[in-house]
């Protein structure tokens, strides 16, 4: 203390350095942090891993390896739009619905089993549109008539649902007759399946939106707080709008390569995806809150997901047993993961 | 996760709706007491018929509507169709907010699940109405034991769906080899029904052919598509055999084995012959990949199913009289393999739910090929 007292008497300038050096350790604390929160979540991974290779000597080989990454595909598309909407503090329910009308939409104007010989791209870029308009919606009711998100994209998953219905219509189902298309999602290109590519470079895509654009960074303002964001006149309308057409399209994108997969056109093409997809994106520790996380924790998020679920059929675990062993696994393994974020979640409320 | 208090709270509303519309239900069961459920048969003109079906989109149920759509267009009657949208609770507010408009109703339902049976029947009953349910029933809910107006449960006998899906696999692998399958929901009667007769027909008559393991894909063809990717990755070319206890769960995991390159040595079977099916079987689809098929259609069901509840709703029967096998029906289904499929086109034809309309009123819901009454009075058992 009296040294202290002593420094501080002295007339010339004030000693700076205790509290430089308190700041560059919070600082280190902070990018060590930053770093261990993936990390905890890979080292679950990894584990995963190990055992399930130990079960079944299958669980690690090549075949199974271009299986859970197809698998992961479609799920890792939708969820980078999931993300991007979870970043801002809101919630897209609406991927289901989505991804079954982009996909029948897709389906119905692509070479198919029910007649007509397709419009090629156009039926892209058609899907993705009706994906667009949904997303569009989405983020105008969301934003100018100030509902819930909750509330509006739960509404949108049933338009998006009955507008894949009444195309489907009665008759039967819509197969792509067109065998470049059939069975495109899982050939491989330089050793990995086709899906994975696109899901690659949409997760790239992601990660250059979140950083380098200004979407990206007035949605984490947003999401940390939208009166400051407003009051620093960021364009927080717009960007709203804009993530939620972004999260569309790209649940439109995985409608059309989930059709694919199946070879077949079925408004339910996403069913029981959007339970993958959120909690992929919260367990890879993107705060529900808003303002947190990152496009690379989720891809870390669905690959846990994807690799325990075809873990547990591959060592053979009791169908019966397997929800329940699925969950007990996954619960553990976000207790060790996210064990130093555990007050940031932001779910735990 | 943090969705749980909004989906408790969307839960509870949901409750509530149910609450009022069963409260609704509670006036019109007073208002109908006057005229009396036992007052005699319902007058033709007071009649509407209501389809309940689980889904709009799986062919089946769409076929389960055109029967609907036909009886009532022969009987010139009024039909409400409800789509359960999959779910018990979507099923039971529909079909309660249907009764509470104080019609007389005349319902085929195809359950979602065993245990909306009860409840369904209690409304309809209050209601005065007559109902015969399709698939699904807890074993020991007897139409006998609740009344008239549960005037039948009725369902195409899936052990014998099991052994005739059982007997065209081993045939076709000549007696040997390895199968997966496919179960629907796991708790579905109708699809456990189907896997023991399944297992049982292997056990008995097959006994060289192993069953590598079961994946529940949940009546759903992107699931079993999903499931039939990791058993590929697991046992690989050990697979020789695919069951699935549907045609729609086939469709999915067909697909995975084209993808996987292993289709032309793998044999398929599954319940329902589903037009697309139908299809891929006569274009010799996978080197005649699909070996055998159960026959029975959607339309027949439902137009059997309301045509029993009519007779009971006019007094043409008397449901309290009826021996129990036409209170717990089995109606036949037909094993069809590649060879036997062309008998079964006429059935698909435009125009064919109408003509199966026209025999079922001039024959009877028993006797109408092709599916006629084969057995029934209580639940399905091993034989």
């Amino acid at each position: 203390m009296a040294q202290r007292n002593q420094t501080l008497d002295r007339p010339v300038g004030i000693d700076t350095t205790a509290i430089r050096v308190r700041e560059h350790s919070i600082e280190r604390r902070a990018r060590f942090r930053s770093a261990s929160e993936p990390l905890g979540l890979l080292i679950a991974l990894v584990i995963l891993l190990i055992v399930f290779s130990l079960l079944n000597d299958r669980f690690l080989t090549v075949g199974n390896a271009q299986n859970i990454l197809t698998q992961a595909s479609i799920p890792l598309i939708v969820a980078v739009g999931a993300t991007l909407v979870i970043l801002l503090g809101s919630i897209d329910l609406s991927v289901e619905g989505v991804m079954g009308a982009a996909g029948m939409t897709w389906i119905l104007l692509t070479a198919n089993s029910r007649g007509g010989e397709g419009i090629g791209l156009w039926a892209w870029v058609i899907a993705l549109g009706v994906a667009l308009v949904l997303g569009l919606v989405n983020g105008l009711i969301f934003t100018a008539l100030k509902v819930p998100s909750f509330i509006v994209t739960l509404g949108m998953w049933y338009v998006g649902l009955g507008f894949a219905t009444i195309l489907y219509g009665r008759d039967l189902f819509p197969r792509l007759t067109d065998p470049a298309l059939t069975g495109w999602t899982s050939k491989l290109t330089l050793g990995l399946p086709n899906a994975f590519w696109v899901a690659l470079l949409v997760i790239a895509l992601g990660i250059a939106v979140v950083r380098y654009t200004r979407v990206g960074r007035v949605a984490l303002a947003v999401g940390n707080s939208e009166t400051i964001a407003r009051s620093a006149g960021l364009p927080a309308f717009r960007v709203k709008v804009a993530v939620f057409a972004i999260a569309a399209v790209l649940s439109g994108l995985g409608g059309i390569l989930a059709t694919i997969q199946l070879d077949i056109g079925s408004p339910n093409v996403g069913s029981g995806l959007l339970f993958v997809v959120i909690p992929a994106v919260v367990i890879g520790g993107t705060n529900l809150g808003g303002g947190k996380g990152g496009i690379l924790r989720t891809v870390l998020g669905v690959f846990l997901l994807t690799v325990l679920n075809n873990g547990l059929i591959l060592s053979g675990v009791d169908t019966s047993w397997q929800s329940a062993v699925s969950g007990a696994i996954l619960v553990t393994a976000i207790v060790f993961a996210a064990w130093s974020q555990r007050d940031r979640l932001g779910v735990a409320k | 996760m943090s969705l749980t208090p909004q989906r408790s709270r969307a839960g509870r509303f949901a409750a509530l709706a149910a609450v009022a519309s069963l409260a609704l239900v509670g006036c019109t069961t007073t208002a109908g007491e006057s005229t009396g459920e036992d007052a005699g048969p319902i007058a033709k003109e007071d009649i509407v018929l209501v389809a309940s079906v689980i889904n709009t989109t799986n062919p089946y149920f769409i076929a389960n509507i055109e029967g609907a759509e036909a009886l009532a267009e022969e009987l010139d009657l009024p039909l409400e169709i409800v789509d359960s949208e999959g779910s018990s609770q979507t099923e039971i507010s529909k079909i309660q907010a249907i009764l509470a408009q104080g019609k007389k109703v005349v319902m085929f339902v195809n359950t979602v699940a065993s245990s909306d049976t009860p409840t369904i029947v209690d409304a309809v009953k209050r209601a005065g109405g007559y109902v015969s349910i399709w698939w699904n029933k807890p074993d020991e809910f007897e139409p006998w034991d609740q009344g008239d107006n549960f005037v039948a449960f009725q369902k195409h006998p899936g052990i014998e769906s099991g052994r005739c899906n059982a007997q065209a696999i081993g045939d076709a692998l000549g007696g040997k080899g390895n199968v997966v399958m496919f179960p629907g929901v796991a708790d579905s009667t109708t699809s456990q029904t189907r896997v023991v007769g399944f297992k049982a027909e292997m056990e008995e008559n097959y006994p060289d052919i192993k069953i590598l393991e079961e994946q529940p894909s949940n009546w759903d063809p992107v699931l079993a598509n999903q499931n039939a990717r990791d058993l590929i990755a697991k046992y690989g070319d050990e697979i020789d055999g695919v069951w699935s206890a549907d045609d729609g769960m086939q469709l999915g995991a067909l697909q995975a084995f084209e993808d996987a390159g292993l289709l032309e040595q793998v044999k398929f079977a599954s319940d329902g012959l589903y037009p697309d099916t139908v299809k891929l079987m006569q274009e010799g689809y996978g080197d005649d990949a699909i070996v055998g098929e159960t026959f029975h259609r959607g339309y027949m069901a439902s137009a059997i199913g309301l045509y029993t509840a009519y007779l009971a709703a006019t007094g043409e029967i008397d449901p309290s009289e009826l021996p129990k096998e036409k209170r717990t029906s089995f109606f036949d289904i037909k094993c069809v393999t590649p060879d036997t499929l062309d008998e079964y086109a006429q059935y698909d034809e435009p125009g064919a739910p109408a003509a199966f309309v026209k025999q079922l009123i001039e024959n009877g819901p028993w006797d109408t090929e092709p599916a006629t009454l084969v057995g029934g009075g209580g639940p399905e058992v091993l034989d």
